[in-house]
């Protein structure tokens, strides 16, 4: 085990600690991976602490968790993976760096959250493509290096999107920075001729940073990254298509993407509508969700600095050839919940409670990725495989989220669930990992694979492990990073 | 000079492969996207027009053993000049003539074919390109009242060519043009046993002295018979003729046409009208001697001029297959009444090789039957019931492709079909 | 060095007699090197079965597409995938295209097309394959460098085949990344690949909204191809600037804007290459242009998706042009021009009128990233070319650079050529020197640093990435049979 002192000296007495609160705090979440207890939290302030940690975590053989968003965590990627371990909780380092409005391009620390980054990005007149609703504590960086989905496809160029660069203490202790941050020169040296880290690829051929997103601490320590922003607009109209035909939603929803019309864009069923947007429990909730069609899809229009309202006339004009076609009809609102209430809502972080929580406390996701053609026949099975587990298939939330301009589907399914009902939590729990099984059997993609399923997901793709396992050995060859995850 | 005068040329070639493939406005999808048989049959890059330049470049600079494989990429190449239509669509550089250079060298250093070494000895023997043709040339005439233009004055000398005269099968093809001439009252004539191969097929296998050798015979024989202008039915020799001839400064004013240009022209003077319906649906091969090859021969000297760029003094013509042969034959097909008239997608100056060029036919049978069908296959790809053409070595080479492969495709002459509506 | 008889034959049982040569006679047309053998696999396992024989006898192999670029060390097995040439599929619903290395660009562009989409050409021109990594015309629209790859198979040096993200997993292309950290970090180069070690079988590329017609209506014959009339709702335009700075004014605000197909920054030279049909009608084109520019300038073509459209963009274009100053090429307002011009830059991506035919050959420094900082930079190194025009060593463009926006203008590429002719050492001798020294200077004042420099400079200043890649290359590739040698075309 690590002396304290060893981690007193790099990041000070205040910010080590091993009281069981603490301790606890970080040894289980939401998830149901098993709770493994950690032997202590710190809290680096800056790069320099982070690299110290790590080398002292290569000299002593000791587990290091990266932490960098608050509780409640949901993935069971933060809950050590062995014992030992300790947390390197990053929530603490939360300096914007830079935003900067001509190049669209911010810089921050890992500790800052959506609700931080937004205001301080808007000032300047930019804003980061944001997922649906994150949780207050969820910081930016947690996000972008979860690969997780985000609201506006039409501005996910590829999948990394809207990670740009990134400062990374490899799990062998050295910095490495990614992409055109890498150099020449420090990043103030590159700051002085005009230079901003922005370019996502290289240095040489490699893209770095695809390794360290996805990777779950596995392979380093992010200190800070960079993201491109999108121009805040000058004019919005926002509008939702409900139908009980997700097909047909799915259909107007690639010729939006494809046709580069349409900013938030996304696709929720009944009970995430009602659980994202109801105000009064249960009554809302109940309300909405009965009032809604099975699906609806929320798209949001955009002009700029020139001429806006002719390009959203444009637009209307021609969405309304594709509604016409596909016999739907775009509305201001539906089951009492507003357009203008959504786009809202979803260009900010999620109010408190979470709304993953609201309605029961609990929440457990099963999330994949998939073509257009399959997604229909994989919800059919995910409420096949719930009625089978006895989980209400109606009670089950879905979130639809085109992603890389229209490339494929984030597929969602959201189980609400009282965590304080223990044949209720076995249930999900059994579900989740069925749900999985057979979703994979069926031809769903789980890139990003957290926790108890984590195994299960891999186990396909056996050449894919062959070559992530020769990148880790290098990266970090004593495995200190976050062991146990993935297939480290 | 030979290979040497062509040495910047092929150490110009970049390795870009525009030269494999139709130019790239003319990519219609992922099928018939080559142009150039050679590479499409034999895969290594050596047997692209870019692969030979860099050949002919190493041949210079080092020097090559003749190995059987090098000799192999020489002969399985039938000079069909695609390659250097879609190079130059870029690029200023020869492409074509290093590469019939270098067959040239070969034959010069008596690294010949034995096939064609066959045919060039009959030629020297008999006058003409089909080695064991019996009976006379002039034979297939017999009995059609045509004058004999060696003896009579005529105003077109119908020039018949080697293969249309001794091949049975392709007779008809003279006695078509034959007919058609008559009916649209023309005077001319025939040189019949006096006629002499042009020689074209020569030089593209590479024997350039038994070319010349034809073209001078042939130029004299025109000159005793005071003929102005020659119309002939094959591409190769009109080819031959009018651009060769040129090239090597013996044409002087002959006047040389094909025999689509000329029914062409007949049809629009009114002297011949096509009024029996042809009900087929019919597509039409560009033969690549009368397409982007029969394209006149443009004299130039000229000089580079010194400094930064590729520029010459006057400017230099390149031969890009531009003025080729295109609209004729296609305006013939289109007056021809019932006659559903569709297009391949590799057509006029990129157009795909029947396969019998270059000494091919002869040499390797079997990649030039290859070769047609592959253009079979794209022929029936249009819905045609037919493929027309202009030339009997296509018609041959169809044709036996055809029989092998089972194809329900008919091929014609051209003349056929215009006899069929006159 | 040949193979010997007995290990020919275990090359020669996996593809065939014909598709295997190691006669000298072939070897030229690759390169300047001998070859032990060069070879044709016809697909994944046949190249997965060459590999592992290379791995077995220790020979070291590098593959080739159309075989455009390279550098091949003496002695190697040379794997030419030209019979690897099939598209797989084309998923319209999921925008995305599956091909096999020996697809050329302008095939899959024209099967796209006809579907109403297209994909990002690079600047190599669309005679090279379409599986390619890289920049080109129309990366405003289409992405560029290693953003376009979605799932890819990959037989490793070590002769395993793994296959990216989603195909891995599930059989699907559609993403190339996951499960965990996405070994689309390694796999990024170009193909076949020309520096991440194996052998790219087969990729998936993203595929865009295609606004144009399913085929171009064109007439003519080569090398003048002209279209018999401009789509209604397509436009091309030359504007040039008063300034550098009033150029990138209107090309940051176009791309803000949303509302260029194209915007490509090309210079009055690159413009009179791609419109005439040979270097005489180039060189009177050029002098032609220069006298009508006002100074630096980019092309643009818009294309609208409906008439609405086409008439916002329009608008939005002018207002843009007009606010820096801009003024529209009158030359280039001519519709046959406008068409050989557009026709050039989308189906053939102009490339070789204005690289190699002007003087044979040429020598580039391209730099993708942030443009505005690298047209900083442009700026010097097209200064630095005037002595050698001067002289006479170089084509001369003016002394000119060119670049464009990717991604509406989020990112960028610049470059900037000199043209020369390959026979005359004195001119390629100054030329490397230029692009040594700017490179260089790129180096010394933090602009960007060249990775084809001196790596043990370079590498230190960019966080010792090459001895990161040395020590990827070498896990995968513990035999060293498959070595680095430049990028593929």
């Amino acid at each position: 085990m690590i002396a304290k002192e060893k981690l007193v000296k790099i990041v000070g007495a205040a910010n080590v600690s091993d009281k069981p609160a603490a301790l606890d705090e970080y040894s289980s979440d939401i998830s149901f991976v098993n709770p493994v207890r950690p032997t202590w939290v710190v809290k680096p302030k800056n790069t320099d602490a982070v690299q110290k940690l790590i080398k002292l975590a290569n000299k002593t053989q000791t587990p290091l968790v990266p932490v960098s968003s608050g509780p409640p965590h949901f993935r069971g990627d933060t809950v050590p993976g062995i014992g030992g371990a300790v947390i390197v909780d990053l929530s603490g380092m939360k300096k914007i760096i830079f935003v900067d409005r001509a190049r669209r391009v911010a810089m921050i620390e890992p500790g800052v959250t959506y609700g931080e980054l937004i205001p301080a990005a808007a000032k300047e007149g930019i804003r980061i493509n944001m997922p649906l609703l994150p949780r207050k504590t969820k910081t930016v960086v947690g996000s972008m290096l979860e690969r997780e989905p985000v609201t506006m496809p039409k501005y996910q160029w590829d999948i990394s999107d809207p990670l740009a660069c990134i400062e990374v203490i490899f799990g062998n202790g050295n910095e490495f920075r990614t992409g055109q941050a890498a150099g020449p020169g420090t990043v103030k040296e590159q700051w002085a001729v005009g230079g901003i880290q922005k370019a996502p690829y290289g240095p040489g051929i490699a893209s770095w940073h695809r390794l360290i997103q996805g990777s779950q601490g596995t392979m380093g320590i992010v200190t800070w990254a960079s993201m491109r922003c999108e121009l805040l607009p000058s004019l919005e109209e926002p509008f939702v298509v409900s139908s009980s035909d997700l097909d047909t939603l799915l259909d107007m929803t690639s010729w939006l993407i494809r046709l580069r019309m349409v900013n938030e864009c996304f696709i929720l069923n009944g009970t995430n509508m009602a659980a994202i947007f109801a105000k009064k429990w249960p009554k809302d909730y109940q309300a909405i969700k009965d009032t809604l069609p099975a699906w609806t899809l929320f798209y949001n229009l955009a002009g700029y600095e020139y001429y806006p309202e002719e390009r959203i006339s444009s637009y209307i004009t021609d969405i309304s050839q594709i509604t016409r076609r596909l016999g739907v009809e775009s509305v201001k609102s539906v089951g009492g919940v507003s357009a203008n209430e959504i786009l809202k809502a979803v260009q900010q972080p999620s109010p408190e409670p979470y709304w993953k929580l609201r309605y029961k406390g609990a929440c457990e996701d099963v999330y994949l990725l998939t073509i257009h053609d399959k997604l229909e026949s994989l919800i059919g099975e995910m409420n096949d495989l719930a009625d089978k587990a006895g989980y209400p298939a109606s009670d089950m939330g879905i979130y639809i989220q085109p992603i890389v301009q229209g490339t494929g589907y984030h597929c969602e399914f959201n189980l609400f669930y009282d965590p304080a009902n223990s044949s209720e939590s076995n249930r999900v729990k059994e579900l989740s990992a069925a749900a999985v099984k057979g979703l994979m059997a069926k031809g769903a993609f789980f890139s990003r694979p957290y926790g108890e399923n984590a195994g299960m997901i891999l186990n396909r793709d056996a050449a894919t492990i062959g070559v992530l396992n020769k990148l880790k050995g290098l990266f970090d060859p004593n495995n200190v990073m976050n062991p146990g995850k993935i297939c480290f | 000079m030979g290979l040497e005068q062509y040495k910047g040329d092929m150490e110009m070639c970049c390795r870009c492969s525009a030269c494999k493939f139709i130019p790239m406005q003319k990519v219609k999808g992922h099928q018939y996207a080559y142009v150039c048989p050679s590479i499409s049959r034999y895969n290594f890059h050596a047997y692209s027009a870019g692969g030979r330049l860099n050949i002919g470049a190493a041949m210079l600079k080092d020097g090559m053993k003749y190995t059987d494989k090098l000799l192999d990429i020489v002969y399985n190449c039938q000079l069909c000049g695609a390659c250097g239509v879609s190079c130059n669509y870029a690029m200023d550089m020869e492409v074509l003539e290093p590469i019939n250079e270098f067959r040239i060298k070969c034959v010069e250093d008596k690294k010949t074919h034995p096939a064609l070494d066959k045919i060039i000895a009959n030629l020297k023997k008999q006058g003409s390109m089909i080695p064991g043709a019996k009976g006379k040339r002039g034979a297939w005439a017999a009995g059609l009242k045509i004058k004999d233009a060696t003896k009579e004055k005529v105003d077109v000398l119908y020039h018949v060519g080697c293969l249309t005269s001794y091949d049975k099968n392709l007779q008809k093809l003279a006695k078509a043009t034959a007919k058609i001439l008559q009916k649209a009252g023309v005077n001319f004539g025939i040189a019949g046993d006096a006629e002499m191969c042009c020689g074209g097929r020569a030089y593209q296998m590479g024997y350039p002295k038994e070319f010349l050798n034809q073209a001078k015979k042939n130029m004299a024989m025109i000159k005793k018979a005071g003929v102005k202008t020659v119309v002939t039915s094959c591409a190769d020799g009109y080819q031959a003729f009018k651009v060769l001839y040129d090239r090597f400064d013996l044409k002087g004013e002959l006047k040389v046409l094909h025999i689509s240009e000329y029914i062409d022209k007949l049809i629009r003077d009114g002297k011949l009208k096509p009024r029996r319906k042809v009900e087929m649906a019919a597509t039409y091969h560009d033969p690549c001697r009368l397409g982007r090859l029969g394209e006149p021969w443009v004299h130039w000297e000229g000089k580079k001029i010194p400094g930064d760029r590729f520029v010459f003094d006057p400017p230099k013509p390149y031969r890009r297959g531009a003025n080729g042969v295109y609209e004729p034959p296609r305006d013939v097909l289109k007056a021809i009444p019932g006659l559903k008239f569709t297009e391949m997608t590799r057509i006029k100056e990129y157009s795909w090789c029947c396969g019998a060029g270059g000494g091919v036919i002869e040499s390797n049978p079997e990649f030039a039957k290859w070769t047609a069908r592959e253009r079979i296959e794209e022929a029936v790809s249009t819905g045609a019931e037919a493929l027309v053409t202009a030339c009997p070595w296509c018609e041959k080479i169809f044709n036996e492709a055809i029989k092998e492969s089972g194809s329900s495709l008919k091929v014609y002459d051209i003349v056929e079909l215009v006899e069929k509506a006159i | 060095m040949a193979l010997k008889k007995d290990v020919y034959k275990e090359f020669e049982s996996v593809v065939g007699e014909e598709n295997i040569c190691d006669d000298p006679a072939i070897m030229p047309a690759y390169y300047s090197n001998k070859f032990a053998a060069v070879i044709l696999p016809g697909n994944t396992a046949e190249v997965q079965a060459v590999v592992k024989l290379c791995n077995k006898h220790k020979l070291v192999f590098r593959p080739i597409c159309t075989g455009w670029s390279g550098m091949f060390p003496p002695d190697i097995i040379l794997m030419d995938l030209r019979r690897m040439n099939h598209i797989i599929e084309i998923n319209e619903k999921n925008m995305y295209a599956v091909v096999e290395p020996y697809v050329i660009s302008s095939q899959l562009q024209a099967e796209l097309f006809k579907r109403g989409l297209n994909f990002c050409i690079k600047g190599a021109g669309t005679n090279c394959t379409a599986m390619l990594r890289g920049h080109g015309h129309m990366d405003q629209t289409t992405s560029g460098d290693d953003r376009n790859h979605l799932a890819i198979e990959w037989v490793t040096p070590e002769g395993d085949i793994v296959r990216s993200g989603a195909l891995g997993s599930s059989d699907e292309w559609f993403c190339g990344d996951g499960p965990g950290p996405s070994i689309r970090s390694i796999l990024t180069s170009a193909v076949p690949p020309g520096v991440t070690p194996g052998v790219f079988t087969k990729a998936a590329v993203k595929l865009y909204h295609w606004p144009g017609p399913s085929e171009f209506p064109i007439a003519g014959h080569s090398p003048k191809y002209v279209l018999s009339e401009i789509p209604a709702n397509m436009m091309a335009r030359y504007y040039s600037f008063p300034s550098v700075e009033k150029m990138w004014q209107a090309e940051i605000g176009l791309g803000e804007a949303e509302v260029c197909y194209e915007l490509m920054g090309f210079n009055a030279a690159m413009v009179a290459a791609n419109i005439t049909t040979c270097n005489e009608e180039d060189e009177a084109m050029f002098n032609r242009l220069n006298k009508e520019v006002q100074g630096p300038g980019f092309f643009v073509i818009i294309a609208g998706n409906s008439p609405a459209d086409f008439a916002y963009k329009k608008k939005v274009l002018e207002k843009i042009v007009e606010e820096a100053g801009g003024k529209s090429l009158k030359t280039l307002e001519d519709p046959e021009l406008e068409g050989i011009i557009m026709c050039q830059c989308i189906r053939i991506s102009a490339s070789i009128r204005e690289t190699f035919r002007p003087g044979g050959a040429f020598n580039s420094i391209p730099i993708m990233g942030q443009r505005d900082l690298t047209i900083k930079w442009a700026i010097g190194a097209g200064e630095a070319k005037k002595p050698l025009i001067e002289k006479g060593l170089i084509v001369d463009d003016g002394g000119a650079f060119f670049g464009w926006g990717v991604e509406q203008g989020h990112l960028g590429k610049t470059e900037i050529f000199c043209k020369y002719s390959p026979s005359n050492p004195t001119a390629k001798a100054a030329v490397e020197t230029w692009q040594r020294e700017q490179n260089r200077r790129a180096f010394e004042e933090r602009y960007f640093a060249s990775t084809m420099g001196p790596q043990d400079e370079i590498g230190p200043a960019l966080c010792n990435y090459s001895q990161w890649w040395s020590k990827v290359v070498k896990a995968l590739d513990p035999n060293g049979v498959s070595p680095e040698g430049g990028s593929l075309v």
